[in-house]
């Protein structure tokens, strides 16, 4: 097994029990109560406001498990939506989730010193209820219980999951011979006192419920065969919890009329009237059911509570890896191995929420709600962004029925179930996307490189779209480049060309404020092991040192910092491409001799290799370089920004007089002309000078290219690059040309997508 | 000294060397090197949760994986690496010791009180009590607890 199959140990069980032990405490412990007593009463038609948010969950719960079946990645919704809207909206969602979260939690905690205060005697402290006292200390013991990562054994969750639907269908169970439904629907108003207009307001306030199948999503990358699993555990779980919900709260309705029904322990009234007081000898069976089902609402409340934290840790992680916030949350406890400072600081937040919100549930669960739905809101746009750019590498196993309809309806039933809840919850949730998107620009904009789909998706068609939308996008991408500016790495191979390629490659590292990373491939033959090789290392360090010393005195003429590195392989040309990515180098700088030693490859697995370029690659025809000015032939496209970009750098740290060449049909020369000022331009090349010239495009780079001392020639098409290293490609012209030759390819939207999935 | 069977330096031909992070591995590797062993594999266990989720994400113990054996390798530049996923942290390190067929497991304890260590699972105690092949204790020098 790959160490990847090891990492995965979640079944599809252990998947559902995270969803249903999340979900189960507070729909129907702590929530009927309330809900039915809400705005007046709402009465027994909150059984229908139940349904219509398994629905409205259900349809959200069809797209994460398409984004979930993506993108197996901790972090869930922020880390799709960071992904495909970039970071302003990421920071919304990574806030919102996170925040989202403790608002949850803290409403579990309340739900626990709900029932809690039904077995002790809670003292009140001035400024909090007993029951605040009571969620605070139960919240303590669940942040506690994450700090010291106690473990858990193996099935417990599956095994208080099983506990609790028992205990549940028992009380159905006996609920269903109490059932009278005169006391459903026979109360002043009937079935629906406060009108059908109570439904959404009251599927508004019992939202919380269902906020735990995301949290599947979130562990995604634990899961065994998350393509199958990940669906049905998020789609499974919201189904059964929501048919679960609509039976017992009919039930709990037909057993004690609903303006009797109690709001902190409705589970524990119910229980005492469904079940008899005795049956044969035995008595105190009410008692005892209720105190069972206390014991079950105190299981579950815990549980739920408990998951949450856990979450908002992963939540926090996928963010710090962006660098949204602060790394410093996510180190690791040196003894107990969990993230505990992001869990102390979210059982802050929980405290703070409990203690000063504590008193009302309802703000406690709306805020959650609210919060949630927005990110569910994002989460829909950021599917139909992938579905839309067309990004090769979004391939769900999973997906939505009915697109665009389905994640359309979720956006909008997400937005407009935020509508239902009261202007207070509606006003802090505004204020919380205004201080997130200033977040955003205060902090996050200037450290995280990561950019979103959307934004790319924009700015590739800048010709096509109008300019404000292109200058929006560009208003609110990010600015910071990670921590050290881009990794310029150089292959070399050879001591006759490392000065040629270290020159270039420092050029532009000190141009665009990066490093340099000189590498040099010592291919080891097949039939030596790597061991045996290292251990006859003497030989060769000595070569590669020499090498490697070498390129770091000719990257001293650039201020710019070098590392160097030899890195023993069977591998030729495909160690190069395997450094690159475990480099994260964004940029290649290698000599055509060294394309050329992967000779007697398979070349259909090199074929795909080099069809899926990691970076940036410029492969130098040539030996020496002697710089004063070079030629760009151009005819656009993403390979020729790159060349633009060279050209740029070299003229800016070098001095290097610029050539622009456009080689346009007969009697097109003015156009040609016309096109090449506005490339020119649009790549800060404005004072280039501009040569148009007409005929066979590899003669005239030909002709021209011997008056320069540098021809930047960018790959015309996908995959130049791997009929260079193939030999297959007809390039005589240029090949035979003295002058040397850069050739430059940039990676296809495929491999973009993978740099912006850290390269792998 | 004629007789047959191990001897000392035996002990040391290649050492398993389970270590937790970035700073426990430069300890523990620079507890070990006086001793010149010969052969050393770095290995990290990645805690599951088996059945409910980690108390991290995978991807974070990977990184802190890589950073364990990187901080060993400042120390014995050859080390070789070893990743295990299991539930069972002490027995994941026996398995690893067959599987690399390691001569002796050495590890540093990583202190604290006893409620501590019983919080953290005890592994020192594991260590000792169950193995099937010799566990060097390595001294904590040079920290002021």
């Amino acid at each position: 097994m790959s160490d990847e199959e090891l990492a995965k140990d979640l079944g599809l069980i252990s998947a559902m029990t995270i969803g249903i032990g999340t979900m189960i405490g507070a729909g129907i412990f702590v929530l009927p109560g309330v809900a039915v007593n809400a705005d007046g009463g709402a009465g027994p038609i909150v059984v229908v406001s139940f349904v219509v948010g398994g629905v409205i969950a259900m349809v959200n719960a069809l797209s994460v498990s398409e984004l979930g079946t993506a993108m197996p990645k901790a972090g869930g919704g922020y880390y799709y939506i960071n992904k495909s809207l970039g970071p302003m909206f990421g920071s919304i969602a990574g806030m919102g989730d996170w925040m989202g979260l403790a608002f949850a939690s803290a409403f579990y905690c309340i739900g626990f010193g709900q029932y809690l205060a039904v077995f002790v005697g809670l003292p009140a402290v001035p400024g909090l209820n007993p029951i605040q006292v009571g969620a605070l200390v139960a919240g303590a013991i669940f942040i506690g219980v994450n700090y010291v990562g106690a473990k858990e054994t193996g099935g417990i969750q599956t095994v208080i999951v099983t506990l609790l639907l028992s205990i549940l269908a028992v009380f159905a169970v006996a609920g269903f011979f109490s059932f009278d439904y005169a006391t459903l629907a026979g109360n002043e108003g009937g079935l629906a006192p406060g009108g059908y207009g109570a439904i959404l307001p009251g599927t508004a306030l019992v939202f919380v419920s269902f906020l735990g199948y995301a949290k599947i999503a979130t562990v995604a990358e634990e899961l065994k065969d998350p393509g199958r699993n990940l669906p049905i555990a998020i789609i499974g779980s919201v189904g059964i919890v929501t048919v679960i919900y609509a039976i017992l709260v009919t039930t709990m309705l037909g057993v004690v009329p609903w303006p009797e029904l109690s709001q902190d322990a409705p589970v524990a009234q119910a229980a005492r009237v469904a079940f008899p007081e005795s049956i044969g000898p035995v008595t105190g069976i009410a008692g005892g059911a209720a105190a069972v089902m206390t014991v079950g609402a105190l299981l579950a409340t815990a549980s739920s509570a408990n998951a949450s934290i856990l979450a908002s840790a992963r939540i926090n992680f996928a963010m710090g890896r962006d660098k949204i916030v602060t790394n410093w949350l996510n180190e690791i406890h040196p003894n107990y191995a969990t993230p505990y400072r992001s869990i102390l600081v979210t059982g802050g937040l929980i405290v703070v929420f409990i203690a000063l919100l504590g008193q009302d549930i309802e703000i406690l669960s709306k805020a959650a709600s609210v919060l949630h739905l927005i990110v569910y809101a994002l989460m829909n746009v950021g599917l139909i962004v992938f579905r839309e750019a067309d990004v090769p590498e979004y391939d769900p196993d999973f997906t939505v029925p009915l697109y665009p309809l389905t994640p359309i309806l979720g956006a909008v039933l997400s937005l407009g179930l935020v509508a239902f809840m009261d202007g207070i919850e509606i006003a802090l949730s505004g204020a919380f996307v205004v201080v997130a998107v200033a977040w955003y620009f205060i902090y996050a904009r200037n450290k995280t490189d990561q950019q979103g789909v959307l934004s790319e998706h924009i700015r590739s068609r800048e010709a096509d779209l109008p300019d404000r939308v292109v200058g929006a996008a560009d208003a609110v991408a990010p600015n910071g480049t990670g921590n050290e500016g881009p990794t310029i790495m150089v292959a070399v191979s050879n001591p006759r060309t490392e000065s040629a390629l270290i020159t270039l490659a420092g050029a532009i590292a000190q141009h665009e404020g990066g490093r340099v990373l000189a590498t040099h491939i010592v291919t080891v033959p097949d039939q030596t092991s790597l061991e045996t090789a290292s251990e006859n290392r003497a030989g060769l360090d000595e070569s590669s040192e020499e090498l490697l010393a070498a390129a770091a005195a000719d990257a001293e003429a650039f201020d710019v910092p070098i590392e160097t590195k030899t890195i023993l392989s069977h591998r030729g040309i495909e160690e190069v491409f395997d450094a690159a990515r475990t480099n994260d180098a964004d940029t290649v700088v290698m000599g055509y001799g060294g394309t050329r030693f992967a000779g007697g490859r398979v070349e259909g697995s090199l074929d795909e290799i080099t069809h899926d370029l990691p970076c940036d690659f410029l492969v130098l025809d040539g030996q020496r370089l002697d710089l004063s000015d070079v030629l760009v032939p151009t005819a656009g496209g993403p390979s020729s920004d790159l060349s633009a970009e060279v050209a740029g750098a070299l003229r800016d740290t070098l001095d290097v007089d610029v050539s622009l060449l456009y080689v346009a049909e007969p009697g097109e020369e003015e156009a040609g002309h016309e096109f090449l000022s506005g490339w020119a331009d649009g790549h800060g090349l404005d004072d280039a000078n501009l040569r148009i010239e007409t005929g066979d495009v590899e003669r005239t780079i030909g002709r021209l290219g011997e008056e320069y001392d540098l021809v930047i020639v960018g790959a015309t098409e996908r995959g130049l690059l791997s009929r260079i290293v193939r030999g297959s490609l007809a390039f005589d012209t240029i090949e035979t040309l003295d002058t040397p030759v850069l050739l430059s390819e940039r990676p296809s939207a495929r491999s973009l997508w993978e740099r912006l999935f850290g390269g792998r | 000294m004629t007789e047959s069977g191990p001897r000392s330096e035996d002990l040391l031909a290649h050492v398993l060397l389970p270590v937790a992070h970035e700073e426990d591995a430069l300890a523990t590797a620079e507890a070990l090197e006086p001793y010149h062993p010969d052969r050393v594999t770095a290995l990290h266990v990645v805690e599951k949760g088996g059945g409910v989720p980690d108390k991290t994400p995978v991807e974070q113990s990977e990184e802190l994986a890589a950073e364990s054996y990187a901080a060993v390798r400042t120390v014995f530049p050859d080390a070789d690496e070893h990743t295990a996923y299991a539930r069972d942290v002490a027995g994941a390190i026996f398995d690893a010791a067959d599987e690399v067929d390691a001569s002796a497991i050495a590890y540093r304890s990583r202190g604290g009180n006893r409620l501590m260590q019983f919080l953290s699972g005890d592994l020192s105690l594991k260590l000792v009590t169950n193995a099937d092949r010799p566990v060097i204790a390595l001294p904590r020098v040079d920290e002021g607890e």
